[in-house]
């Protein structure tokens, strides 16, 4: 007996996003009619996007087989840029300003703006700029940023529900993406984006960064969540359809399971190995959820992922489609 | 509209552009139509004719153009006998006014006249506009006051100046009053006048204060990335200002056409006009959130006065008390030994009433202490206390009263040593030695709730005025105004019932976790949670339209036992994504409300006895279903919808629908001593008006049994009516 497919056609497709503009090679994002993978029964114009995660100053607490590979660059954003898409093949670069958070370095908007010149400089792919948390600092780091850079389309991370007036004002000003982070909700994630149309951002210039754990530390609430947020986008609802992008890298390297050294946890084999294991698996979950845009920390993960992905996507120049 | 000011704005109008024509006739021929006009260091040309016009302004042959763009706008002005309405034609003259003054203004260096001189500063660059601009846009400051002509004096000058700067409002200067202007009076006095101060003279003459809507403009095409164009691009960029740009005019001094004239331009950009002299007002609200002209406001009043009626909200990032806040320090007890002052408990006399007022009886900021402050009273003293809240806003309703009343436990057990326990009539507060010691006051207690009340309800509170009364004469003279109030909140909240009311709130606050589920809040049924009622659905709503509860008209009945309604089935169809057609309000068998998880207790049918049994959270033990609360809890949460099955918020058992249509609280057979604690009283109440006598007593509870056939047994003893009312399903 044959089974035969009933293709499911929704509604609602994602909108497409654009990172990118000015000196970039933009890439695209969304634009899928179906659910994540679903390639049997809807289109995916574009595939999923692989970005590294590089910073301003020398993430003094990443764990040292992740250090390793970066030797050298770490604390040098431009070298490290150069480094994550020549080497390590990145489609796209998070440059974490890490180094303005007032407690770790207090570095001004004005040296900010300096390490995204130069990361600017030294690559031509798309760049997502993340701030140093939600607050006052966070404003005056990302509109001084958003303001030199103009024209760029930066992705600025993140505004939320309780603070984007700024960051929506900057982003319109000066022609970049805006990341909205909500807290593993998805109510928020859509208040947040009516709160952002109401303040004439473009919601084809948003994306949803919906907040997540590593593996094992609540990697399952975000799924549903992402997964609800899909299923909405696609039933038609306009202030969800949004492309999503997850910051795996951070949560992953957080978990115990990745930074416990064999010496400790004999059983639980070589760490930077289980690392890499922890990072991609945490990864391939909200890849299948729907995320568009993955950020990691290690190239292996990422060209692991990168595999699994060319095994299910075939590039054409267009971008890519469905294999 | 005021005829007298639609003639004054026409007459203004038609002078201005007058001037402006003669003016660019001048320069035309000194310089030819080719000559390049403009402001420095803009890319906007000349924004406010940009934004109106859509045309930019480069050569004098362009500003030609705008001009009689202007001029056609001109309406003639209103005869003594034409009684025609005139405000849309006033409206138009102060377009026209403004594209005529920024010609004006644009064409004084071609000219040889200064726009910057002495303090004058004269038209803005954009650099100034990106730093200071999106302040405007995204909530830093406030608004700004375009401040036009001069103040009697230099002293009263200053003072309104500084209650300007003191509310982080940007100061716009420009124009005079009789010769004499305001950045002269604040010159005089030394006041430093510039971008950073937030004081900005743009120039003596009134045509300097377009650099004012200029500005605005400008923000708009930045910050709100909207581009000029045609009537519909400038209606968004009007628009945009309304909403966004929360500024407004001070009329200070003699008004004359000009100024009447400018004052229209500056309504079509929703910025109302604030005046100091007895000129007519406009006081409906249209073009403008509310009023548009307001006279005869005393300066003192103005900074009030203008937040008000231009709607800005204010909010206080730091509340000026002397000990930390937060609600972290909520559940901070007060113990005996640590006292300083006490109120309440079942000592003294101690409660809490909030009112609202109309606008013009509550007087913002005004903190009163009646009667003994704390270092008056020996240590330990208890004293009877009286809060005594007043509060005004645009969109308050007296409904919303015991909201905001029930909210002041949670605001005042925020300050660190500070204690309050109760509502109403039953506030217990203890002010603690150290925080009497780093200066807490029982005044504090009204600052705390005059931010937190403008802060945290900020859609429905403008203004809040704040009484203590710690004497007793005076605790008492309040007291029957607050317990009649109580009464009578209680009775309209008895008297709101289902058929009352058009419109339910939804709740999806829920949907992160249970992703279909959606709560309909009714008079009469509560949410499951039990946090929100029907009247907090709609304060909610109210203060954030954006947020997880909207309002749901009920449409047609489609059944009026099971409570369906098709506005209601519509609503759920698409909040459950599409996994439900249809919700009754009173039924717990057919189409049952879903629960996301949070329920306050689970009913449930227990087959057999032609009941059902109501059991709470907190109990841990077993049931006669045979199942405990989190065994139930699978079952009934996660958004399905379970025949048999509810979960529900406490206090619906004792509503008239509770499970009406499947025989209501007589089906009640069994519940938690809790439950039966914490219903007390009510439900007692609620028993007899069953018009079943003892029926209380017959329902059982955990002290009876916790199985299925000893409760058939003792349900058959008592003569419980379920057993009589037949099984449910």
């Amino acid at each position: 007996m044959s089974l035969e497919l009933k293709p499911k056609k929704w509604a609602g497709a994602l909108r497409q996003v654009t990172l990118g503009a000015g000196s970039r090679r933009p890439l695209t994002v969304g634009g899928g009619n179906g659910l994540p993978l679903h390639t049997f029964e809807a289109a995916f114009p574009h595939r999923p996007l692989l970005a590294l995660e590089i910073t301003d100053v020398d993430p003094v607490r990443w764990v040292e087989s992740v250090r390793e590979v970066w030797e050298g660059a770490l604390g040098r954003p431009a070298e490290a840029a150069r480094r994550g898409v020549e080497e390590f093949g990145a489609d796209l670069l998070l440059v974490n300003l890490m180094g303005t958070h007032p407690d770790r370095g207090n570095r001004s908007p004005e040296q900010a703006a300096a390490d995204i010149a130069a990361v600017l400089e030294a690559v031509r792919v798309p760049l997502i700029v993340k701030g140093p948390g939600a607050g006052q600092k966070q404003n005056q780091v990302l509109a001084r940023v958003a303001e030199n850079c103009g024209g760029e389309g930066l992705a600025l991370h993140s505004a939320t529900n309780e603070d984007y007036k700024t960051l929506a004002a900057v982003a319109v000003a000066y022609g970049h993406v805006l990341v909205g982070e909500s807290p593993i909700d998805v109510n928020i994630a859509k208040q947040l984006n009516i709160l952002l149309a109401d303040a004439n951002v473009d919601l084809n210039r948003v994306l949803i960064d919906p907040l997540t754990g590593g593996l094992g530390y609540g990697l399952e609430y975000t799924y549903s969540v992402m997964e609800r947020i899909r299923l909405a986008a696609l039933s038609g609802d306009g202030m969800l359809n949004c492309p999503l992008v997850c910051l795996v890298g951070e949560e992953a390297w957080k978990a115990k399971e990745a930074r416990v050294p064999a010496g400790k946890e004999p059983l639980w084999g070589n760490q930077p190995e289980r690392a890499i294991h922890w990072e991609v698996a945490t990864s391939m979950a909200l890849i299948e959820a729907g995320a568009e845009v993955v950020v990691l920390r290690h190239p292996e993960s990422l060209a692991r992922i990168r595999k699994q992905l060319d095994s299910w996507f075939d590039v054409t120049a267009g971008g890519a489609t469905c294999r | 509209m005021s005829k007298i000011i639609a003639s004054a704005a026409i007459r203004g109008g038609h002078a201005c552009v007058r001037r402006a024509e003669t003016a660019l006739a001048e320069c035309v021929d000194r310089y030819g139509w080719d000559k390049d006009v403009g402001f420095p260091s803009t890319a906007y040309a000349l924004p406010v004719i940009l934004a109106l016009t859509g045309k930019r302004v480069e050569r004098l042959g362009d500003l030609e153009e705008a001009l009689g763009t202007a001029r056609s706008w001109l309406p003639a002005e209103p005869t003594e006998r034409l009684w025609l309405p005139y405000l849309g034609g006033a409206l138009d003259a102060g377009a026209a006014t403004l594209v005529a003054q920024e010609a004006i203004e644009a064409l004084k260096p071609l000219r040889g006249i200064p726009s910057a001189f002495d303090y004058w500063l004269g038209p803005t660059a954009d650099g100034i506009l990106r730093e200071q601009g999106i302040k405007l846009v995204d909530g830093r400051m406030p608004g700004f006051a375009a401040c036009v002509g001069a103040l009697p004096d230099d002293e009263t000058a200053e003072q309104l100046a500084r209650d300007l700067q003191e509310r982080n409002l940007l100061v716009f200067m420009g124009s005079n009053a009789g010769g004499e202007t305001m950045a002269a009076q604040l010159n005089r006095r030394g006041v430093e006048m510039n971008w950073e101060t937030f004081l900005v003279p743009y120039g003596p003459d009134t045509s300097s204060i377009v650099h004012a809507l200029g500005f605005a403009c400008r923000a708009a095409f930045t910050f709100g990335g909207l581009k000029p164009g045609g009537i519909k691009e400038t209606r968004e960029i009007l628009l945009y200002n309304q909403r966004r740009v929360f500024a407004f005019v001070l009329a200070l001094g003699e008004v004359d056409d000009e100024k009447y004239a400018t004052a229209a331009g500056a309504i079509n950009f929703g910025f109302p006009v604030i005046a100091d002299t007895d000129i007519p007002e406009i006081l409906p609200s249209g073009i403008c959130t509310y009023e548009h002209v307001v006279a005869n406001v005393a300066h003192r009043d103005m900074p009030a006065r203008a937040v008000e009626v231009r709607g800005v909200k204010i909010h206080t990032v730091d509340i000026p008390i002397p000990v930390r806040h937060g609600p972290a320090f909520e559940g901070e007890r007060v113990r005996k030994e640590e006292v300083a002052i006490e109120f309440g408990g079942k000592h003294t006399r101690c409660f809490e009433y909030l009112a609202s007022r109309p606008m013009d009886q509550v007087q913002d900021e005004l903190i009163r202490v009646v009667g003994p402050e704390i270092g008056d009273v020996p240590e330990t003293a208890r004293l009877p206390l009286a809060i005594f809240v007043e509060v005004a806003g645009r969109k308050m309703q007296p409904e919303f009263e015991s909201i905001l009343e029930r909210h002041i436990h949670s605001f005042l057990s925020e300050p660190m040593g500070v204690m309050h326990l109760g509502q109403r009539d039953t506030v217990w507060l203890r002010i603690s030695k150290k925080a009497r010691d780093a200066g807490f006051r029982i005044g504090h207690l009204g600052t705390v709730l005059l931010h937190k009340l403008r802060n945290d309800f900020p859609a429905i509170v403008d203004k809040v005025q704040v009484t203590l009364f710690t004497q007793s004469a005076d605790v008492e003279a309040l007291y029957p105004a607050a317990a009649a109030a109580y009464q009578s909140r209680d009775e309209r909240m008895g008297a709101l019932t289902d058929e009352r009311v058009e419109v339910f709130y939804s709740c999806a606050l829920c949907q992160s976790y249970a992703p279909n589920h959606v709560c309909i809040i009714t008079p009469e049924r509560l949410g499951l949670c039990g946090a929100y009622n029907w009247l907090d659905g709609k304060a909610a709503y109210e203060i954030n339209p954006h947020g997880g509860n909207l309002p749901v008209r009920k449409g047609d009945s489609v059944d009026p036992v099971l409570g369906q309604w098709k506005g209601i089935n519509d609503f759920i169809r698409n909040a459950s994504n599409g996994s439900f057609e249809r919700f009754s309000a009173y039924s717990m068998i057919n189409d049952p409300m879903t629960s996301c998880g949070c329920f306050e207790c689970i009913a449930c049918i227990l087959p057999g006895t032609g009941g059902i049994m109501i059991v709470d959270r907190e109990y841990s033990g077993q049931t006669p279903v045979g199942m405990t609360f989190s065994s139930l809890a699978e079952m009934t949460g996660g958004g399905q919808q379970t025949p048999g099955f509810i979960g529900i918020g406490t206090l619906y058992a004792l509503s008239r629908k509770f499970i009406s249509a499947d025989g209501g609280l007589s089906r009640l057979v069994w519940t938690t001593t809790r439950i039966k604690q914490r219903l007390g009283d009510k439900l007692r109440q609620r028993c007899e008006e069953l018009g079943r006598p003892g029926f209380y007593d017959k329902v059982a509870d955990e002290t009876v049994c916790t199985e299925l056939e000893p409760l058939i047994e003792y349900l058959a003893a008592v003569e419980h009516p379920a057993l009589e009312m037949g099984e449910m399903v």
